[in-house]
């Protein structure tokens, strides 16, 4: 009778706890071009993002932008090159995302044959927002692998990537987590 | 969703107002068309094709349209707590699993019904079963949330956030 040959592997579960380098989330500090055209693009109007004299009068004193704001920070920097048409020339056909994004201080590959990899969940906890002027900094690790059977039978692993953001001060502003399941 | 207005001169809503089992009030969003979707990927410059080039979704991936990204709803969600608790109190904790694909022309409603209450430290914590359903009352990201509200007539909610302790 065949066994089933687990994907979670020694070298699988040795990558849970492994940390990526603690590092500066983007090459430019929270400002307010930037935080505008985000929350256009979210839909929220809140004047606490872009109104200086109303958000004087709220509890944050100044204009502060959403948490979730700085787990987008991880914009190309201009020394960077072009990297769409890095990828482009690499791959005509590219999906326009492999190639083109790196996470900054990003963690090792997980060891695994299990190519396809789907967003799975997301979990996030808030304790204080980015203000303007703010320089973001970050560092990821890996919370938990997990092994499950797709509903054909077939393995896969849930690997969930915990990044906690700090400001310039060290103040920990909040922490996602991201599930992805690999198959 | 509000307006810019409607959330300057929101009213608080206190720990006491709220039930187990009670809904909150839900945000409608949409229709969504392929121009939202693709303006969320250019503000977060996430290039994949899926977002925006209807050939490369359907005919590459097999999708049946352009989806809108995962993390624009890892982004709503926590805008929509964050709306419930304005001005003073807190969306402390989210989070979802990502279900259905949503597509251009859903109309989206964010919702969220009271599962448990207590006060912990001098503040109100609620626990909320959260989620945005489609027009076909479809669940694309079921989950959970914890916001914190003020007592009537109590401390305020810190700022920034400090969790109670365990």
């Amino acid at each position: 009778m065949a066994t089933a040959v687990t994907k979670l592997t020694p070298e699988v579960k040795a990558m849970v706890g492994v940390q990526g380098e603690f590092v500066e989330a983007s090459w430019w500090v929270v400002e307010k071009e930037g935080l505008r055209r985000f929350c256009q693009a979210l839909m929220d109007p809140d004047p606490r993002y872009w109104d200086d004299e109303f958000a004087r009068t709220t509890r944050y004193g100044e204009v502060v932008a959403p948490h979730i704001y700085v787990s987008y920070l991880g914009r190309t920097s201009p020394s960077a090159g072009d990297p769409v048409s890095r990828a482009f020339k690499e791959d005509p056909v590219s999906d326009g995302i492999g190639g083109v994004w790196e996470a900054r201080g990003g963690l090792p590959n997980v060891p695994t044959d299990l190519k396809r990899i789907l967003n799975a969940g997301n979990e996030l906890e808030v304790y204080q927002l980015p203000t303007l002027g703010d320089r973001i900094y970050c560092q990821s690790r890996y919370a938990s692998i997990a092994e499950r059977t797709g509903t054909d039978g077939s393995p896969m692993l849930i690997v969930t990537t915990e990044t906690a953001y700090y400001n310039q001060r060290g103040d920990l502003l909040c922490v996602t987590r991201a599930s992805a399941i690999r198959r | 969703m509000p307006t810019a207005e409607e959330l300057r001169s929101k009213k608080q809503v206190h720990y006491d107002d709220v039930k187990e089992g009670q809904e909150m009030p839900p945000y409608v969003i949409g229709p969504i068309t392929p121009t939202h979707i693709f303006r969320w990927s250019a503000a977060i410059e996430n290039w994949h094709r899926i977002h925006y080039d209807q050939d490369f979704a359907v005919y590459h991936d097999g999708l049946p349209n352009v989806v809108a990204q995962g993390t624009w709803k890892q982004s709503v969600m926590p805008q929509y707590l964050k709306d419930l608790c304005l001005p003073d109190g807190w969306a402390w904790k989210v989070s979802f699993q990502h279900r259905a694909m949503i597509v251009p022309g859903d109309t989206l409603t964010c919702h969220a019904k009271v599962t448990k209450r207590y006060v912990k430290e001098g503040l109100g914590f609620v626990e909320l079963e959260v989620g945005m359903k489609n027009q076909d009352d479809v669940e694309t990201c079921p989950g959970s949330g914890t916001i914190v509200l003020p007592l009537r007539g109590g401390r305020p909610v810190p700022y920034p956030f400090v969790p109670p302790k365990e």
